[in-house]
């Protein structure tokens, strides 16, 4: 099975790049995954492409300890969580949240969904908004 | 607040929620004054459209007062009247770019459950399950509009609420049917479904400028207002012929219509017996999830080259597309939800103009907590109902 994900994001492989390194954008489980990741321009007026590869690592990762962490189906649903996050931090300046999903796209959370209807303050703390 | 909610197949109840709160700066918390009830409810009514959760507050149609804002939405005051777009686009991404607002990439926080399910996700939308991003509806006393700097369209002229609350869906649905046909003026369109929808694409076609147009139905009071408030020329009730292809083709001189509107969607009814019984049994043990009685007859129907335009809303498979008249014929398919944030402007100087009145479609008016009633009445047309609004 590929453990592969991509994304494409409004944007040159420049700014798109800058983005990635800063604090509040840089995707937080990629990041700590020591994924390959590649920057590349999409084709025509489409922005740029980001390709995370979970089979490499990026330079100066510890592949082995990371081989054995991330098996499974688990994280490749992670990373594409990071990827969408990190696309709406770079387009829409935010994580779009709804009221069954509302810490934004999250994998764990599409097993439990709560009810698409407004938060109780205690909820609204634990999601963290 | 009140809010109507669904509580599981066939049941909502209005409850006492939270009231809605600013979850990004980008929001907006608008008091609602008229919400109504969409045809495309009752599919999730029904239970045909997968991943609904019991307590999900209900309403993609709906309209009111801005109380309250995130400090990114600078187009819109406290107290400014406005109509929401069901869709939920953030006006960035390059689907928005391109006005391709129902594709928004951004706006489904359950992108990822909706891909496994389509191939893609689709833009987020108001109350219509968590496929669609599981936002709370408009069903409601209050609504938290997200994005609301991309979406609503403030409404400062003196119209009633009716005139112009349809903007938020079933009239730029009904005229973006008709856009996809490529009208050019002389054309015969066909329309299956003379629901909401259905009675604004023969509007909207009339005012694209088709020389004919034919409502197809099985309910004559429907037929009734296709004629004498959408515009329509022609009529095909298929309860007193289920033949509905031969009656399109004796109407157009053998040709077929030029473009055909499927404003009807997974939930046909049918005259033919066999058929319709063998498709409903497979859809209530959902072993095919969407009815395709309108759309395949769409296709047989239309002239060669032509094009059929669905508007109608299908939520998984169908069995039994006829790719061979699809293919041979030659025909263009073109679908999509509608991207209202395309059409409101355009669409609200039609009703300025005075070019239409959209609240010809309303039959019902009911208070918020009686929204049960609005749905059982609905959903088996009792009462010659075409269009119910709430009023919280």
């Amino acid at each position: 099975m590929t453990r592969k994900a991509a994304i494409t994001i409004l944007g040159s492989p420049e700014e798109i790049k800058k983005r990635w390194g800063e604090a509040g954008y840089r995707p937080d489980y990629i990041d700590s995954a020591d994924a390959g990741v590649t920057f590349k321009p999409a084709p025509g007026d489409r922005g740029t492409e980001i390709h995370v590869d979970l089979d490499k690592t990026a330079p100066g990762g510890k592949l082995g300890e990371m081989a054995m962490k991330l098996s499974g189906r688990e994280p490749l649903a992670k990373v594409k969580d990071d990827l969408r996050r990190f696309k709406a931090r770079v387009e829409t300046g935010g994580i779009p949240r709804s009221e069954g999903s509302p810490e934004g796209e999250l994998a764990e959370r599409k097993l439990k969904q709560r009810p698409a209807q407004p938060l109780e303050k205690s909820e609204l703390e634990k999601v963290g908004v | 607040m009140r809010a109507n909610v669904w509580n599981g197949r066939n049941s909502v109840e209005v409850e006492n929620v939270p009231d809605p709160t600013i979850l990004n700066d980008r929001d907006a918390i608008v008091k609602i004054s008229s919400t109504a009830i969409c045809g495309s409810d009752l599919h999730l009514y029904d239970g045909y459209i997968p991943t609904m959760k019991k307590g999900d507050i209900l309403g993609h149609e709906f309209m009111g007062e801005v109380v309250e804002k995130g400090k990114g939405v600078a187009n819109l005051d406290i107290g400014d009247r406005v109509v929401v777009p069901f869709p939920i686009a953030c006006g960035d991404c390059w689907a928005c770019k391109h006005e391709l607002y129902s594709v928004c990439e951004n706006t489904n926080p359950n992108a990822g459950m909706a891909e496994k399910v389509f191939g893609h996700s689709s833009a987020g939308i108001f109350g219509y399950s968590h496929l669609t991003g599981g936002y709370a509806g408009g069903q409601a006393e209050y609504a938290r509009v997200p994005f609301a700097d991309v979406g609503p369209i403030k409404i400062e002229e003196d119209f009633s609420d009716e005139q112009v609350l349809f903007l938020s869906d079933i009239f730029p649905t009904g005229y973006f049917g008709a856009d996809l046909c490529d009208i050019q003026g002389g054309e015969t369109i066909a329309v299956f479904g003379a629901g909401p929808v259905g009675q604004f694409a023969i509007a909207s076609a009339v005012l694209m400028g088709a020389e004919r147009v034919i409502a197809i139905d099985q309910y004559d009071y429907r037929l009734q207002m296709a004629l004498n408030k959408a515009g329509a020329t022609d009529i095909v009730d298929f309860s007193k012929d289920p033949d509905i292809v031969e009656q399109l083709k004796e109407l157009t001189g053998g040709r077929g219509p030029d473009a055909v509107i499927d404003a009807v969607g997974m939930e046909a009814a049918h005259g033919h017996g066999a058929l319709h019984a063998a498709e409903r049994v497979k859809q209530a043990t959902r072993s095919e999830s969407d009815r395709g009685h309108a759309l395949r007859d769409a296709i047989l129907a239309c002239r060669p080259g032509g094009i059929v335009s669905v508007i109608g809303v299908y939520g998984g498979l169908l069995d039994k597309f006829p790719s061979g008249a699809f293919m041979n014929k030659g025909l263009q398919l073109r679908a999509g939800q509608c991207h209202v944030q395309k059409y409101l402007k355009p669409l609200y100087d039609h009703i300025r103009n005075g070019d239409i009145d959209p609240s010809f479609v309303v039959t019902h008016r009911m208070e918020l907590g009686r929204a049960p009633d609005g749905f059982e009445t609905f959903k088996h047309k009792q009462d010659e109902c075409v269009k119910v609004v709430l009023k919280p």
